[in-house]
Protein backbone atom coordinates (compact mmCIF):
# COMPACT_ATOMS: atom_id res chain seq x y z
CA UNK A 1 0.00 0.00 0.00
CA UNK A 2 2.74 1.96 0.82
CA UNK A 3 3.84 2.46 -2.62
CA UNK A 4 0.38 3.24 -4.22
CA UNK A 5 -0.84 6.16 -4.48
CA UNK A 6 -3.25 7.25 -1.38
CA UNK A 7 -6.31 8.23 -2.96
CA UNK A 8 -8.22 11.68 -2.24
CA UNK A 9 -11.93 11.13 -2.06
CA UNK A 10 -12.05 15.51 -2.04
CA UNK A 11 -10.09 15.62 -5.53
CA UNK A 12 -11.50 12.15 -7.62
CA UNK A 13 -15.29 12.45 -6.27
CA UNK A 14 -15.14 8.99 -6.45
CA UNK A 15 -14.41 6.33 -4.57
CA UNK A 16 -11.66 3.56 -4.89
CA UNK A 17 -14.72 0.69 -6.00
CA UNK A 18 -16.28 3.52 -8.09
CA UNK A 19 -18.83 4.36 -5.85
CA UNK A 20 -20.61 7.66 -5.38
CA UNK A 21 -19.73 9.36 -1.78
CA UNK A 22 -23.41 8.31 -0.52
CA UNK A 23 -23.94 5.13 -2.26
CA UNK A 24 -24.05 1.55 -0.65
CA UNK A 25 -22.50 -1.46 -2.19
CA UNK A 26 -25.51 -3.62 -3.91
CA UNK A 27 -27.42 -5.84 -1.39
CA UNK A 28 -29.58 -8.71 -1.62
CA UNK A 29 -31.90 -10.29 0.81
CA UNK A 30 -33.75 -13.71 0.91
CA UNK A 31 -36.00 -14.63 3.77
CA UNK A 32 -37.12 -18.22 4.86
CA UNK A 33 -34.02 -19.97 3.60
CA UNK A 34 -33.50 -21.99 6.64
CA UNK A 35 -35.87 -24.91 6.87
CA UNK A 36 -34.72 -25.82 10.73
CA UNK A 37 -35.21 -22.21 11.64
CA UNK A 38 -38.40 -20.53 13.02
CA UNK A 39 -36.97 -17.46 10.83
CA UNK A 40 -34.04 -16.95 9.08
CA UNK A 41 -33.07 -14.79 6.29
CA UNK A 42 -29.73 -14.86 4.02
CA UNK A 43 -28.26 -11.51 3.24
CA UNK A 44 -25.35 -10.23 0.70
CA UNK A 45 -24.01 -6.61 0.73
CA UNK A 46 -21.23 -6.11 -1.56
CA UNK A 47 -18.84 -8.95 -0.51
CA UNK A 48 -20.45 -9.92 3.01
CA UNK A 49 -22.43 -13.24 3.16
CA UNK A 50 -24.24 -13.58 5.92
CA UNK A 51 -27.15 -15.69 7.26
CA UNK A 52 -29.33 -14.78 10.68
CA UNK A 53 -31.84 -17.49 12.46
CA UNK A 54 -34.06 -17.05 14.73
CA UNK A 55 -35.57 -20.07 17.29
CA UNK A 56 -37.93 -19.32 19.68
CA UNK A 57 -39.46 -17.53 21.57
CA UNK A 58 -38.61 -20.88 23.53
CA UNK A 59 -38.05 -21.61 27.53
CA UNK A 60 -34.65 -20.28 28.23
CA UNK A 61 -32.72 -22.60 30.10
CA UNK A 62 -30.38 -22.57 32.65
CA UNK A 63 -33.57 -21.41 34.23
CA UNK A 64 -31.60 -18.66 35.92
CA UNK A 65 -31.32 -17.06 32.93
CA UNK A 66 -35.17 -16.36 32.55
CA UNK A 67 -36.31 -12.91 33.05
CA UNK A 68 -40.06 -12.65 34.50
CA UNK A 69 -40.97 -9.79 32.85
CA UNK A 70 -39.74 -10.35 29.34
CA UNK A 71 -38.05 -12.48 26.83
CA UNK A 72 -33.93 -12.57 26.66
CA UNK A 73 -32.96 -11.66 22.99
CA UNK A 74 -30.08 -13.97 22.73
CA UNK A 75 -27.68 -12.84 20.18
CA UNK A 76 -24.87 -15.22 18.52
CA UNK A 77 -22.34 -13.69 15.87
CA UNK A 78 -20.26 -15.94 14.40
CA UNK A 79 -17.33 -15.68 11.71
CA UNK A 80 -16.70 -18.28 9.54
CA UNK A 81 -13.10 -19.62 9.64
CA UNK A 82 -12.70 -18.87 5.77
CA UNK A 83 -14.61 -15.34 5.96
CA UNK A 84 -11.51 -13.68 6.18
CA UNK A 85 -8.45 -14.04 4.34
CA UNK A 86 -6.07 -15.14 7.56
CA UNK A 87 -7.95 -17.82 9.00
CA UNK A 88 -10.06 -16.61 11.87
CA UNK A 89 -9.73 -19.07 15.31
CA UNK A 90 -12.93 -20.53 15.37
CA UNK A 91 -13.24 -19.77 19.38
CA UNK A 92 -15.54 -16.88 20.18
CA UNK A 93 -13.34 -14.14 20.77
CA UNK A 94 -13.42 -10.58 22.28
CA UNK A 95 -15.30 -9.09 19.14
CA UNK A 96 -17.47 -11.52 19.06
CA UNK A 97 -18.74 -11.10 22.33
CA UNK A 98 -19.32 -7.41 21.65
CA UNK A 99 -20.59 -7.31 18.61
CA UNK A 100 -23.17 -10.10 19.94
CA UNK A 101 -24.13 -8.08 23.01
CA UNK A 102 -24.65 -4.76 20.98
CA UNK A 103 -26.88 -6.55 18.61
CA UNK A 104 -28.78 -8.42 21.14
CA UNK A 105 -29.56 -5.15 22.74
CA UNK A 106 -30.19 -3.76 19.86
CA UNK A 107 -32.82 -6.18 18.46
CA UNK A 108 -34.03 -6.25 22.13
CA UNK A 109 -35.18 -2.42 21.52
CA UNK A 110 -37.32 -2.90 18.28
CA UNK A 111 -38.71 -6.51 20.01
CA UNK A 112 -42.35 -6.50 22.07
CA UNK A 113 -40.42 -8.50 24.94
CA UNK A 114 -43.17 -8.33 27.34
CA UNK A 115 -45.10 -10.11 25.44
CA UNK A 116 -43.37 -13.45 25.80
CA UNK A 117 -42.21 -13.44 30.07
CA UNK A 118 -39.35 -16.38 31.11
CA UNK A 119 -38.48 -17.29 27.25
CA UNK A 120 -35.48 -16.48 25.93
CA UNK A 121 -35.32 -15.64 21.85
CA UNK A 122 -32.43 -17.31 19.96
CA UNK A 123 -31.00 -15.47 16.90
CA UNK A 124 -28.26 -16.63 15.53
CA UNK A 125 -25.94 -14.60 12.53
CA UNK A 126 -23.10 -16.51 10.33
CA UNK A 127 -20.63 -14.65 8.91
CA UNK A 128 -19.70 -16.73 5.23
CA UNK A 129 -17.59 -14.16 3.84
CA UNK A 130 -17.13 -10.57 5.00
CA UNK A 131 -15.25 -7.33 3.46
CA UNK A 132 -15.80 -4.65 6.16
CA UNK A 133 -19.39 -3.50 7.82
CA UNK A 134 -20.26 -7.27 9.28
CA UNK A 135 -21.88 -6.68 11.71
CA UNK A 136 -24.38 -3.91 10.37
CA UNK A 137 -25.03 -6.79 7.98
CA UNK A 138 -25.88 -9.07 10.55
CA UNK A 139 -28.12 -6.98 11.88
CA UNK A 140 -30.14 -6.18 9.09
CA UNK A 141 -30.30 -9.88 8.29
CA UNK A 142 -31.27 -10.78 11.94
CA UNK A 143 -34.37 -8.32 11.95
CA UNK A 144 -35.53 -9.95 8.57
CA UNK A 145 -35.33 -13.12 10.01
CA UNK A 146 -37.22 -11.87 13.12
CA UNK A 147 -39.69 -10.81 11.23
CA UNK A 148 -39.87 -13.59 9.28
CA UNK A 149 -40.27 -15.99 12.07
CA UNK A 150 -43.69 -13.97 13.43
CA UNK A 151 -41.93 -12.85 16.53
CA UNK A 152 -44.12 -9.02 17.50
CA UNK A 153 -41.95 -5.72 16.81
CA UNK A 154 -42.29 -2.14 16.90
CA UNK A 155 -40.14 -1.76 13.56
CA UNK A 156 -37.22 -3.28 11.78
CA UNK A 157 -33.55 -2.66 12.32
CA UNK A 158 -32.05 -1.02 9.42
CA UNK A 159 -27.94 -0.77 9.61
CA UNK A 160 -25.28 0.50 7.50
CA UNK A 161 -21.53 1.64 7.94
CA UNK A 162 -20.80 5.62 7.84
CA UNK A 163 -17.91 7.43 8.61
CA UNK A 164 -15.10 9.30 6.83
CA UNK A 165 -12.24 8.04 4.64
CA UNK A 166 -9.59 9.90 2.94
CA UNK A 167 -10.58 13.16 3.68
CA UNK A 168 -14.66 12.95 2.64
CA UNK A 169 -17.94 11.62 4.65
CA UNK A 170 -19.12 8.53 2.96
CA UNK A 171 -21.59 5.80 3.97
CA UNK A 172 -21.24 1.70 3.79
CA UNK A 173 -17.18 1.92 4.14
CA UNK A 174 -15.73 -1.23 2.39
CA UNK A 175 -12.13 -2.91 4.18
CA UNK A 176 -9.71 -0.65 2.02
CA UNK A 177 -11.65 2.83 3.55
CA UNK A 178 -12.19 0.95 6.73
CA UNK A 179 -8.00 1.07 6.43
CA UNK A 180 -7.30 4.40 5.66
CA UNK A 181 -4.91 6.52 7.56
CA UNK A 182 -7.86 9.11 8.83
CA UNK A 183 -10.86 5.89 8.97
CA UNK A 184 -13.60 6.89 11.05
CA UNK A 185 -16.10 4.01 10.96
CA UNK A 186 -19.51 4.11 12.34
CA UNK A 187 -21.87 1.13 12.91
CA UNK A 188 -25.11 3.01 12.41
CA UNK A 189 -28.43 1.34 13.32
CA UNK A 190 -32.06 2.94 13.32
CA UNK A 191 -35.55 2.04 13.28
CA UNK A 192 -36.32 3.32 10.16
CA UNK A 193 -40.30 4.94 10.84
CA UNK A 194 -39.86 6.80 13.93
CA UNK A 195 -35.82 7.14 13.29
CA UNK A 196 -34.50 6.42 16.79
CA UNK A 197 -30.61 4.92 16.51
CA UNK A 198 -30.33 1.66 18.17
CA UNK A 199 -26.98 0.96 17.24
CA UNK A 200 -23.80 3.55 17.06
CA UNK A 201 -20.28 2.57 17.53
CA UNK A 202 -17.47 4.96 16.64
CA UNK A 203 -13.43 4.29 15.82
CA UNK A 204 -11.90 7.57 15.45
CA UNK A 205 -12.27 10.64 15.67
CA UNK A 206 -14.89 13.36 13.91
CA UNK A 207 -15.70 16.78 14.68
CA UNK A 208 -19.35 18.24 15.67
CA UNK A 209 -19.52 19.54 12.02
CA UNK A 210 -18.86 15.93 10.26
CA UNK A 211 -21.19 14.69 12.85
CA UNK A 212 -23.85 17.10 12.21
CA UNK A 213 -23.59 16.08 8.18
CA UNK A 214 -23.03 12.68 8.54
CA UNK A 215 -26.20 11.82 10.40
CA UNK A 216 -28.33 12.77 8.00
CA UNK A 217 -26.23 10.74 5.69
CA UNK A 218 -26.96 7.71 7.64
CA UNK A 219 -30.28 8.34 8.13
CA UNK A 220 -30.99 8.36 4.35
CA UNK A 221 -28.97 5.22 3.34
CA UNK A 222 -30.85 3.60 6.50
CA UNK A 223 -33.91 3.99 4.36
CA UNK A 224 -32.18 2.28 1.29
CA UNK A 225 -31.68 -0.67 3.58
CA UNK A 226 -35.21 -0.64 4.45
CA UNK A 227 -36.93 -0.32 1.22
CA UNK A 228 -34.84 -4.04 0.38
CA UNK A 229 -35.71 -5.48 3.70
CA UNK A 230 -39.25 -4.38 3.00
CA UNK A 231 -39.55 -6.28 -0.20
CA UNK A 232 -37.82 -9.19 0.51
CA UNK A 233 -40.37 -9.61 3.13
CA UNK A 234 -42.99 -8.66 1.21
CA UNK A 235 -42.56 -10.85 -2.04
CA UNK A 236 -42.81 -14.40 -0.70
CA UNK A 237 -46.61 -13.65 -0.30
CA UNK A 238 -48.63 -12.30 -3.46
CA UNK A 239 -52.16 -11.79 -2.52
CA UNK A 240 -53.58 -13.98 -6.03
CA UNK A 241 -56.44 -15.95 -6.20
CA UNK A 242 -56.21 -19.88 -6.12
CA UNK A 243 -57.56 -22.08 -9.06
CA UNK A 244 -57.94 -25.26 -8.90
CA UNK A 245 -55.55 -26.00 -11.47
CA UNK A 246 -53.18 -24.49 -9.26
CA UNK A 247 -53.79 -27.40 -6.18
CA UNK A 248 -53.94 -30.16 -9.27
CA UNK A 249 -50.33 -28.57 -10.64
CA UNK A 250 -49.23 -29.10 -7.34
CA UNK A 251 -50.20 -32.40 -5.85
CA UNK A 252 -49.41 -33.96 -9.33
CA UNK A 253 -45.81 -32.53 -8.86
CA UNK A 254 -45.64 -34.02 -5.38
CA UNK A 255 -47.35 -37.23 -6.67
CA UNK A 256 -44.00 -37.54 -9.56
CA UNK A 257 -41.69 -36.58 -6.62
CA UNK A 258 -42.66 -38.91 -4.07
CA UNK A 259 -42.51 -41.43 -7.12
CA UNK A 260 -38.89 -40.62 -7.73
CA UNK A 261 -38.25 -40.76 -4.67
CA UNK A 262 -39.39 -44.41 -4.05
CA UNK A 263 -37.47 -45.19 -6.58
CA UNK A 264 -34.15 -44.13 -5.68
CA UNK A 265 -33.71 -44.63 -2.13
CA UNK A 266 -36.36 -45.45 0.38
CA UNK A 267 -34.20 -44.02 3.75
CA UNK A 268 -34.24 -40.53 1.55
CA UNK A 269 -38.36 -40.90 1.39
CA UNK A 270 -38.31 -41.95 5.13
CA UNK A 271 -36.52 -38.46 5.80
CA UNK A 272 -38.83 -36.35 3.95
CA UNK A 273 -42.18 -37.88 5.31
CA UNK A 274 -40.72 -37.57 8.63
CA UNK A 275 -40.22 -33.72 7.63
CA UNK A 276 -43.97 -32.78 6.54
CA UNK A 277 -45.69 -35.42 9.14
CA UNK A 278 -44.70 -36.65 11.82
CA UNK A 279 -45.54 -40.35 13.13
CA UNK A 280 -45.83 -40.93 16.81
CA UNK A 281 -43.25 -43.61 16.43
CA UNK A 282 -40.75 -40.62 15.13
CA UNK A 283 -41.82 -38.05 17.46
CA UNK A 284 -41.03 -40.14 20.00
CA UNK A 285 -37.40 -40.41 19.37
CA UNK A 286 -37.44 -37.05 18.84
CA UNK A 287 -38.51 -36.04 21.99
CA UNK A 288 -36.79 -38.74 23.66
CA UNK A 289 -33.58 -36.57 22.58
CA UNK A 290 -34.73 -33.48 23.53
CA UNK A 291 -35.22 -34.70 26.96
CA UNK A 292 -31.96 -35.94 27.07
CA UNK A 293 -30.46 -32.47 26.59
CA UNK B 1 -57.97 -3.48 -0.45
CA UNK B 2 -55.60 -6.09 1.66
CA UNK B 3 -52.17 -6.04 1.52
CA UNK B 4 -48.59 -7.17 3.00
CA UNK B 5 -47.57 -5.45 5.51
CA UNK B 6 -44.07 -5.70 7.40
CA UNK B 7 -43.73 -4.98 10.97
CA UNK B 8 -43.56 -1.02 12.04
CA UNK B 9 -45.41 -0.22 9.12
CA UNK B 10 -48.62 1.93 9.26
CA UNK B 11 -51.89 -0.23 9.00
CA UNK B 12 -54.15 3.07 9.39
CA UNK B 13 -53.79 6.78 10.62
CA UNK B 14 -57.29 7.03 11.52
CA UNK B 15 -59.00 6.05 15.03
CA UNK B 16 -60.45 2.62 14.98
CA UNK B 17 -61.55 -0.38 17.17
CA UNK B 18 -58.44 -2.17 17.24
CA UNK B 19 -58.08 -5.53 16.69
CA UNK B 20 -55.10 -8.35 16.93
CA UNK B 21 -50.91 -7.59 16.82
CA UNK B 22 -51.38 -3.93 15.75
CA UNK B 23 -49.81 -1.39 18.52
CA UNK B 24 -50.60 2.31 18.86
CA UNK B 25 -48.01 5.16 18.73
CA UNK B 26 -48.86 8.59 18.46
CA UNK B 27 -52.13 8.56 17.69
CA UNK B 28 -51.19 6.36 14.33
CA UNK B 29 -52.42 2.57 14.12
CA UNK B 30 -49.13 0.14 13.49
CA UNK B 31 -48.60 -3.76 12.44
CA UNK B 32 -46.43 -5.82 14.78
CA UNK B 33 -45.72 -8.79 12.78
CA UNK B 34 -45.39 -9.71 8.58
CA UNK B 35 -49.37 -10.11 7.92
CA UNK B 36 -51.88 -8.92 6.17
CA UNK B 37 -53.79 -5.91 7.22
CA UNK B 38 -57.35 -4.81 5.36
CA UNK B 39 -57.62 -1.29 5.05
CA UNK B 40 -61.41 -0.98 4.33
CA UNK B 41 -62.14 -2.77 7.59
CA UNK B 42 -63.81 -0.99 10.08
CA UNK B 43 -61.29 -2.72 12.96
CA UNK B 44 -57.81 -2.35 12.26
CA UNK B 45 -56.01 -5.62 12.69
CA UNK B 46 -53.31 -8.16 11.07
CA UNK B 47 -53.65 -11.49 10.20
CA UNK B 48 -50.27 -12.83 11.12
CA UNK B 49 -48.53 -14.91 8.18
CA UNK B 50 -45.86 -16.50 10.47
CA UNK B 51 -45.76 -17.24 14.17
CA UNK B 52 -45.27 -19.46 16.82
CA UNK B 53 -48.31 -20.75 18.34
CA UNK B 54 -50.19 -18.47 21.72
CA UNK B 55 -52.12 -20.79 23.88
CA UNK B 56 -55.83 -19.39 24.21
CA UNK B 57 -58.04 -21.14 26.41
CA UNK B 58 -60.90 -23.12 24.71
CA UNK B 59 -58.50 -23.90 22.17
CA UNK B 60 -58.17 -27.85 21.25
CA UNK B 61 -54.26 -28.32 20.75
CA UNK B 62 -52.89 -31.81 19.66
CA UNK B 63 -49.91 -32.46 22.78
CA UNK B 64 -47.32 -34.79 22.88
CA UNK B 65 -45.62 -36.68 25.77
CA UNK B 66 -42.45 -35.33 26.07
CA UNK B 67 -41.44 -36.62 30.09
CA UNK B 68 -43.29 -38.58 32.39
CA UNK B 69 -42.89 -38.11 36.15
CA UNK B 70 -44.30 -39.64 39.27
CA UNK B 71 -46.82 -37.13 39.48
CA UNK B 72 -48.12 -36.73 36.03
CA UNK B 73 -47.25 -36.20 32.13
CA UNK B 74 -45.50 -33.45 30.34
CA UNK B 75 -47.07 -32.28 27.38
CA UNK B 76 -45.20 -30.42 24.52
CA UNK B 77 -48.22 -28.75 22.88
CA UNK B 78 -45.98 -26.85 20.73
CA UNK B 79 -45.85 -23.83 22.88
CA UNK B 80 -43.29 -21.76 24.36
CA UNK B 81 -43.49 -23.87 27.70
CA UNK B 82 -44.69 -27.47 28.58
CA UNK B 83 -48.23 -28.53 29.80
CA UNK B 84 -48.89 -30.53 32.46
CA UNK B 85 -51.18 -33.86 32.76
CA UNK B 86 -51.76 -34.74 36.08
CA UNK B 87 -51.79 -38.98 36.25
CA UNK B 88 -55.11 -38.91 37.61
CA UNK B 89 -56.77 -36.76 34.63
CA UNK B 90 -55.96 -40.08 32.43
CA UNK B 91 -57.43 -43.75 32.94
CA UNK B 92 -54.72 -45.07 31.27
CA UNK B 93 -50.71 -44.73 31.46
CA UNK B 94 -49.12 -42.98 28.92
CA UNK B 95 -45.56 -42.92 27.67
CA UNK B 96 -43.46 -40.70 26.27
CA UNK B 97 -44.32 -40.22 22.52
CA UNK B 98 -48.12 -40.45 22.80
CA UNK B 99 -50.33 -38.62 21.09
CA UNK B 100 -52.97 -36.64 23.61
CA UNK B 101 -55.75 -34.11 22.34
CA UNK B 102 -57.50 -31.95 24.97
CA UNK B 103 -58.46 -28.38 25.04
CA UNK B 104 -57.01 -25.62 26.89
CA UNK B 105 -58.96 -24.87 29.91
CA UNK B 106 -56.50 -21.99 31.60
CA UNK B 107 -53.98 -19.47 30.21
CA UNK B 108 -51.95 -17.51 32.93
CA UNK B 109 -49.71 -14.65 32.45
CA UNK B 110 -46.77 -16.55 31.71
CA UNK B 111 -48.50 -18.29 28.93
CA UNK B 112 -48.58 -21.10 30.18
CA UNK B 113 -51.53 -23.28 29.43
CA UNK B 114 -53.72 -26.02 31.44
CA UNK B 115 -55.12 -28.54 29.80
CA UNK B 116 -58.63 -30.14 29.92
CA UNK B 117 -60.40 -33.11 28.92
CA UNK B 118 -57.43 -35.08 28.01
CA UNK B 119 -57.92 -38.19 25.31
CA UNK B 120 -55.46 -40.26 24.16
CA UNK B 121 -55.38 -40.69 20.36
CA UNK B 122 -54.78 -44.05 19.15
CA UNK B 123 -53.07 -44.99 15.53
CA UNK B 124 -53.49 -42.14 12.78
CA UNK B 125 -50.74 -39.64 11.46
CA UNK B 126 -50.13 -36.28 12.51
CA UNK B 127 -49.35 -33.53 9.74
CA UNK B 128 -47.52 -30.59 11.00
CA UNK B 129 -48.62 -26.96 9.78
CA UNK B 130 -47.38 -23.28 10.95
CA UNK B 131 -49.82 -22.71 13.79
CA UNK B 132 -51.29 -19.25 12.84
CA UNK B 133 -52.53 -20.25 9.37
CA UNK B 134 -54.74 -23.52 10.94
CA UNK B 135 -58.03 -21.00 10.66
CA UNK B 136 -58.04 -21.65 7.03
CA UNK B 137 -57.88 -25.44 7.16
CA UNK B 138 -61.03 -25.26 9.16
CA UNK B 139 -62.66 -22.48 7.12
CA UNK B 140 -65.64 -20.38 7.44
CA UNK B 141 -68.26 -22.42 9.45
CA UNK B 142 -65.85 -25.52 9.00
CA UNK B 143 -66.42 -25.67 5.35
CA UNK B 144 -62.40 -26.18 4.85
CA UNK B 145 -62.52 -29.40 6.81
CA UNK B 146 -65.47 -30.97 6.07
CA UNK B 147 -64.32 -30.68 2.66
CA UNK B 148 -61.19 -32.36 3.61
CA UNK B 149 -63.37 -34.79 5.58
CA UNK B 150 -64.93 -35.67 2.57
CA UNK B 151 -62.78 -36.03 -0.24
CA UNK B 152 -60.01 -37.88 1.85
CA UNK B 153 -62.27 -39.84 3.33
CA UNK B 154 -60.81 -39.53 7.11
CA UNK B 155 -61.30 -38.65 10.32
CA UNK B 156 -59.26 -35.39 10.97
CA UNK B 157 -58.83 -32.83 13.81
CA UNK B 158 -57.37 -29.89 13.60
CA UNK B 159 -55.11 -28.94 16.91
CA UNK B 160 -55.07 -25.10 16.51
CA UNK B 161 -51.27 -25.80 17.99
CA UNK B 162 -50.27 -26.53 14.01
CA UNK B 163 -50.89 -30.34 14.85
CA UNK B 164 -53.11 -31.65 12.08
CA UNK B 165 -54.29 -35.33 13.51
CA UNK B 166 -55.85 -37.63 10.77
CA UNK B 167 -56.84 -41.37 10.86
CA UNK B 168 -58.58 -43.60 8.32
CA UNK B 169 -59.21 -42.58 4.43
CA UNK B 170 -56.41 -41.13 2.07
CA UNK B 171 -53.80 -39.53 4.48
CA UNK B 172 -51.53 -39.19 1.30
CA UNK B 173 -54.29 -37.19 -0.79
CA UNK B 174 -55.06 -35.38 3.00
CA UNK B 175 -51.13 -34.55 3.37
CA UNK B 176 -50.52 -33.12 0.33
CA UNK B 177 -54.20 -30.66 0.10
CA UNK B 178 -52.90 -29.66 3.59
CA UNK B 179 -49.50 -28.69 3.07
CA UNK B 180 -50.99 -26.91 -0.40
CA UNK B 181 -53.47 -24.72 1.96
CA UNK B 182 -50.21 -24.11 4.43
CA UNK B 183 -48.39 -22.66 1.61
CA UNK B 184 -51.45 -20.94 -0.06
CA UNK B 185 -52.78 -19.74 3.35
CA UNK B 186 -52.88 -15.93 2.67
CA UNK B 187 -54.71 -16.35 -1.06
CA UNK B 188 -58.48 -15.87 -1.56
CA UNK B 189 -60.64 -19.07 -3.19
CA UNK B 190 -59.12 -21.61 -1.26
CA UNK B 191 -62.20 -23.66 -0.23
CA UNK B 192 -63.95 -23.17 -4.29
CA UNK B 193 -60.75 -24.30 -5.64
CA UNK B 194 -59.84 -27.06 -3.31
CA UNK B 195 -63.72 -28.21 -3.88
CA UNK B 196 -62.88 -28.36 -7.54
CA UNK B 197 -60.05 -29.95 -7.38
CA UNK B 198 -61.60 -32.95 -5.58
CA UNK B 199 -64.32 -33.37 -7.96
CA UNK B 200 -61.61 -33.40 -10.75
CA UNK B 201 -60.28 -36.34 -9.04
CA UNK B 202 -63.90 -38.14 -9.57
CA UNK B 203 -64.55 -37.40 -5.39
CA UNK B 204 -68.06 -36.98 -4.76
CA UNK B 205 -68.49 -33.77 -2.16
CA UNK B 206 -71.65 -32.53 -0.84
CA UNK B 207 -71.85 -30.85 1.82
CA UNK B 208 -73.70 -31.03 4.95
CA UNK B 209 -76.53 -27.89 5.87
CA UNK B 210 -75.01 -26.46 9.32
CA UNK B 211 -76.05 -27.30 12.47
CA UNK B 212 -75.67 -31.02 11.64
CA UNK B 213 -74.60 -33.38 14.34
CA UNK B 214 -70.63 -34.63 14.85
CA UNK B 215 -70.47 -37.40 16.82
CA UNK B 216 -66.94 -36.33 18.04
CA UNK B 217 -66.86 -34.14 21.25
CA UNK B 218 -63.64 -32.65 20.22
CA UNK B 219 -64.69 -31.86 16.67
CA UNK B 220 -67.65 -30.38 17.55
CA UNK B 221 -66.26 -27.48 20.07
CA UNK B 222 -63.45 -27.27 16.90
CA UNK B 223 -66.06 -26.85 14.42
CA UNK B 224 -67.96 -24.17 16.70
CA UNK B 225 -64.69 -22.27 17.67
CA UNK B 226 -63.80 -22.42 14.23
CA UNK B 227 -66.90 -20.00 13.79
CA UNK B 228 -66.07 -17.60 16.39
CA UNK B 229 -62.37 -17.55 14.87
CA UNK B 230 -63.03 -17.79 11.51
CA UNK B 231 -65.21 -14.61 11.63
CA UNK B 232 -62.59 -12.91 13.58
CA UNK B 233 -59.41 -13.86 11.83
CA UNK B 234 -60.35 -13.75 8.25
CA UNK B 235 -63.07 -11.05 7.88
CA UNK B 236 -64.37 -11.13 4.74
CA UNK B 237 -61.62 -13.22 2.99
CA UNK B 238 -64.35 -16.21 2.12
CA UNK B 239 -67.23 -14.28 1.83
CA UNK B 240 -68.02 -15.99 -1.48
CA UNK B 241 -67.91 -19.37 0.55
CA UNK B 242 -70.95 -18.78 2.19
CA UNK B 243 -73.69 -19.83 0.53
Amino acid sequence: MTEEKIPDYKKDKKRVDGRKMDELRPISIKVGVLPNADGSAYLEWGQNKVYAAVYGPREALPKHTQNPYKAVVKVTYRMATFSVPERKQPRPNRRDMEISKVLGEALTKVIFTEQFPNTEIGVYVEVVDSNAGSRVACLTAASCALANAGIPMKDLVAATGIGKAFGELIVDLNKDEEDAPDAVDIPFGIMPNSGEIVLLQMDGLLTKEEWAKLVPLGMKACADVYAVQKKALQEKFSLSEVSEKNVEAVVEAKVKQEKADTKTEKKDQADKKSAGSVKPGVLQQVKAKKVRK
Amino acid sequence: MKRIVIPGEMVSDQRKRLGGNVFVSDGKIYSKVLGISDESDEKASVIPLEGKYFPQAEDVVMGVVSRVVFAGYGININSFTESFIPRSAMREDLRVGDLVSSKISYVNELREAELGFPRRMFGGDVIEVTPVRTPRLIGKNGSMLELLKQGTGADIIVGKNGRVWARNGNLDLLRKVVMFINDNSYKSNLTNSVEAFFKAEGIQINIAPKGEKTNNAAEESEVLEANAEESEVLGGAESEELN
